[in-house]
């Protein structure tokens, strides 16, 4: 297999590491050793050295959610995420992709998104007409909330007319590059996605980025493959936060006890945390869930519930008992992929909001 | 009788296990047998390295708890197939590999936190469970395990009972084998124990101590109370620079008679001026011992002046608090890659452990061993759990460049050599095969020096609960 120099090395050091076991989401969730970055390590160097196939670590290599838990634990600096993205990128080189990956590649290529997803709903598409004359400022909702989770789409655009904002939906919203570059990495194809979407951003002064996976697309991953936005990028949360604090979003405070879900992408992509505590400060009070802010454990996402749904159900099972082992009852996620995880698995003892359903209700 | 294993014959075995376990825990995958082929045992990682597969096991089965274990011992020993248990794969000694092929029993689906019991201080858990997870829910009720290996987030509770792990608060707090209350154990004909409800008692011989340590050649270890305490109120480090190690020994046997230490750990010259000198910063020259008090803050007190006047007896060198602390803050990043060895090096811990009468003969006679016989070898070593009576000597011999034979059968060889070497005259002088790493397959053939006539113990306990010698054959010298 061809691989970068950097991504070998990369990988003959964590094949025989163990120090990160503790710390996978799919591996604490599924008790599964190949589940681990040692064991995705040791199957490419294996692959490497010919002792056995490429095709026969892919499957493995696609249950690895890439939420960088490991690449923050190692003390040195190793990337296990890095040579995963590589060795995607390669066998789709290579022609050597399973086919539940193909299938929603060719959908991420046909309709910008991996659901193969081209009808918004009705009430969705009547929210966006009321929002589509150009201002300075566009709300990028992004694919997962726009075909997968209608309602948070729409309390979304709610919160954001809650808090002032005069700004622009986009209809024909170009996809990010995020789901492309999870299925296949640095491909020419990623690139050029990213490239599109970043000349439609650039007609804005202001873009507000709903969903953290393309938050940490356009504000991380771009710079990273040379990609320019000439607009002013901002999560989500970070102007959430910021309408908080100048008091232009305000409720009444609770009483309830709340804990917030960090998305992996804010915290520790972004290292963005305490703006989400702000905003659901201003709403609840807070306490924290255990291993939080840039050690945030990943609850699950919308991509790769399509391949693997079992196994995202008992990531975000497990999730949800790391909650209830400390007695907490309200889970706040900030994430449309994880809200939608959580929310499907959630018993009676505990309750999962997403920041709209907190804010609007 | 043996069977001869074909296709449809194993095709109707793996039907039967999948019945037991449910299909989607057990796996024929390639990637599921490759991944239990290699553990951290230097062998097996030069043998992938080198790009050749270990030897793999036929079906790789993952149970949820003792009942589903239970039928699987069943099955295995119907058909007598060797199984093999897997905790979390951190260990050094081979003793997870399938060197038989059979079945991989993988635990970590037995990772259940069932109780934290701040009342009889202890957690109940699956043996599966990371022990990483298991001090975070100690954490979690302002509790600690007191277990902290630089293993700690790669094993598994099993793994550590298995082979007798140790961390570095033992002097204080003991081994894992100090840690258990009760346990859960799978016999290998499937019938599922319990042994006794406390570990202290006078109820006949400690079914804990026989099952500790086994490696997984009488049974399963399923089910676990593990002892939790409170977190100090006070923890203080203190550095100290010896300018020679029979001192040290002195120093560290006095203070021992007064009081527990949490940590103590000396280095030799040669780790100090490595190690030591590259991850917590020690420029001098000598051999750096690092002590860690801690409890009450009035013990502390009383401790910390005991153990400057101790040790200022025999001449250390007290270099405050600076390093101790950077020590403990880095404890685990001696281990990762980059900082640790690692191949194409090729590298051995042989810990052993003696009273102290014979532990620093011990020293001096595995580093004239090693560095007579191989020159080619450095010789580092560390002095890390302590007792009343003697002490612990992790010594590691280290070979690089093209002293390391290519040829993955020639690399075995001058392994195996080596160890064989550092290990009898350890033997020699009156240490023991191993202190906390255990055995597996790396030492098996050593046992039998160690323990004479004395092994039969062992070999009737296995002959009476595992007469097909289904589990985890050829490890522990069994």
């Amino acid at each position: 297999m061809i691989m970068s120099e950097k991504c070998k090395q990369h990988v003959d050091s964590c094949r025989f590491c163990w120090m990160c076991h503790h710390i996978c989401p799919v591996g604490n969730a599924t008790g599964q050793e190949r589940n681990t970055a040692r064991a995705r390590a040791l199957g490419i160097s294996l692959v490497n050295r010919e002792a056995i196939d490429l095709s026969e670590i892919m499957d493995n290599i696609y249950e690895c959610c890439t939420c960088g838990a490991c690449v923050h634990d190692c003390v040195t600096g190793w990337d296990p995420v890095m040579f995963t993205k590589e060795t995607r990128l390669q066998a789709a080189l290579e022609d050597k992709l399973p086919p539940y990956i193909n299938k929603l590649l060719d959908n991420c290529l046909e309709t910008g998104n991996a659901y193969g997803e081209t009808k918004l709903c009705d009430r969705l598409k009547a929210a966006i007409d009321n929002h589509s004359a150009k201002t300075d400022t566009l709300f990028y909702i992004g694919v997962d909330a726009r075909y997968m989770a209608c309602e948070q789409a729409l309390k979304a655009i709610k919160v954001m007319e809650k808090s002032g904002a005069v700004f622009t939906v986009l209809a024909d919203e170009p996809a990010s590059g995020g789901q492309l570059d999870f299925l296949i990495g640095a491909a020419n194809e990623t690139r050029d996605q990213m490239a599109a979407c970043a000349k439609v951003l650039d007609e804005y002064k202001t873009v507000v980025v709903y969903d953290p996976a393309d938050s940490k697309t356009i504000k991380q991953l771009y710079k990273e493959y040379g990609i320019e936005t000439a607009a002013k990028v901002m999560t989500y949360t970070a102007y959430l936060a910021d309408a908080v604090e100048s008091g232009k979003l305000s409720a009444a405070k609770s009483e309830k006890t709340v804990s917030v879900q960090d998305p992996y992408q804010l915290a520790r992509d972004l290292e963005e945390t305490e703006e989400l505590r702000k905003i659901v400060s201003a709403f609840a009070e807070v306490k924290e869930l255990h291993l939080n802010r840039a050690e945030t454990v990943w609850a699950g996402n919308v991509l790769m519930a399509q391949y693997m749904p079992e196994i995202i159900d008992l990531v975000a099972k497990r999730r949800i008992f790391n909650a209830t082992s400390l007695d907490i009852k309200t889970i706040v996620t900030a994430c449309v992929g994880e809200y939608i995880a959580l929310k499907s698995v959630a018993q009676s003892d505990v309750e999962i909001l997403s920041l709209e359903d907190l804010i609007v209700g | 009788m043996q069977i001869q294993m074909n296709e449809f014959l194993f095709s109707m075995i793996l039907t039967e296990i999948e019945d037991a376990v449910g299909v989607e825990n057990c796996s024929t995958r390639t990637i599921d047998k490759v991944t239990h082929s290699v553990d951290y045992y230097w062998l097996s990682r030069m043998w992938a390295d080198r790009g050749c597969r270990m030897p793999e096991a036929d079906i790789v089965v993952c149970p949820k708890d003792a009942t589903e274990v239970s039928k699987l011992l069943k099955i295995a020993n119907y058909y007598k197939l060797p199984v093999t248990t897997w905790g979390a794969g951190g260990g050094t000694q081979g003793g997870a590999i399938p060197v038989c092929g059979g079945i991989i029993l993988d635990t970590k689906r037995m990772n259940q936190i069932y109780e934290v019991n701040t009342e009889g201080m202890y957690i109940e858990c699956g043996t599966g469970a990371i022990y990483k997870h298991i001090e975070w829910a100690a954490n979690e009720v302002g509790k600690a395990t007191m277990h902290y290996p630089s293993s700690l987030t790669c094993s598994t509770v099993g793994g550590f009972l298995a082979h007798r792990g140790i961390g570095v608060c033992s002097t204080k707090y003991g081994k894992i084998d100090d840690m258990v209350l009760q346990m859960e154990v799978v016999l290998p004909n499937g019938d599922i124990i319990n042994t006794a409800s406390a570990p202290k008692h006078a109820a006949g011989p400690d079914l804990n101590q026989i099952f500790i340590g086994s490696e997984g050649t009488l049974g399963v270890i399923t089910k676990a109370q593990i002892r939790i305490f409170d977190q100090p109120e006070e923890r203080r480090f203190r550095g100290f620079l010896f300018q020679d190690m029979h001192g040290a020994f002195q120093a560290s046997r006095e203070l021992l008679q007064k009081f527990k230490p949490s940590v103590m750990r000396l280095y030799d010259e040669a780790e100090t001026s490595s190690l030591i000198k590259k991850i917590v910063g020690v420029e001098r020259k000598g051999a750096f011992m690092n002590i860690a008090i801690e409890g009450c803050k009035e013990m502390v007190e009383v401790e910390e002046k005991i153990l400057l006047s101790t040790f200022a007896k025999y001449g250390a060198e007290d270099l405050g608090s600076e390093y101790g602390e950077k020590w403990w803050k880095e404890k685990i990043t001696f281990f990762y890659p980059g900082h640790m060895m690692d191949i194409p090096q090729m590298f051995g811990t042989m810990d052993t452990i003696a009273p102290y009468n014979k532990i620093e003969e011990i020293y001096w006679a595995m580093k004239e061993a090693i560095e007579t016989n191989f020159p080619q070898a450095k010789f580092i070593a560390h002095f890390s759990h302590w007792y009343e009576w003697g002490a612990m000597v992790y010594d590691r011999f280290i070979v690089e460049g093209k002293d390391v034979p290519e040829d993955p059968v020639e690399a075995l060889r001058l392994h195996q050599a080596i160890w064989t070497c550092g290990v009898r005259a350890a033997l020699a002088h009156g240490g023991v095969v191993n202190d906390h790493h255990g055995v597996g397959i790396k030492l098996g053939r050593l046992m039998k020096e160690q323990y004479g006539p004395a092994m039969q113990v062992f070999e009737g306990l296995k002959k009476q609960l595992d007469p097909n010698g289904i589990m985890n054959p050829f490890k522990l010298g069994l």
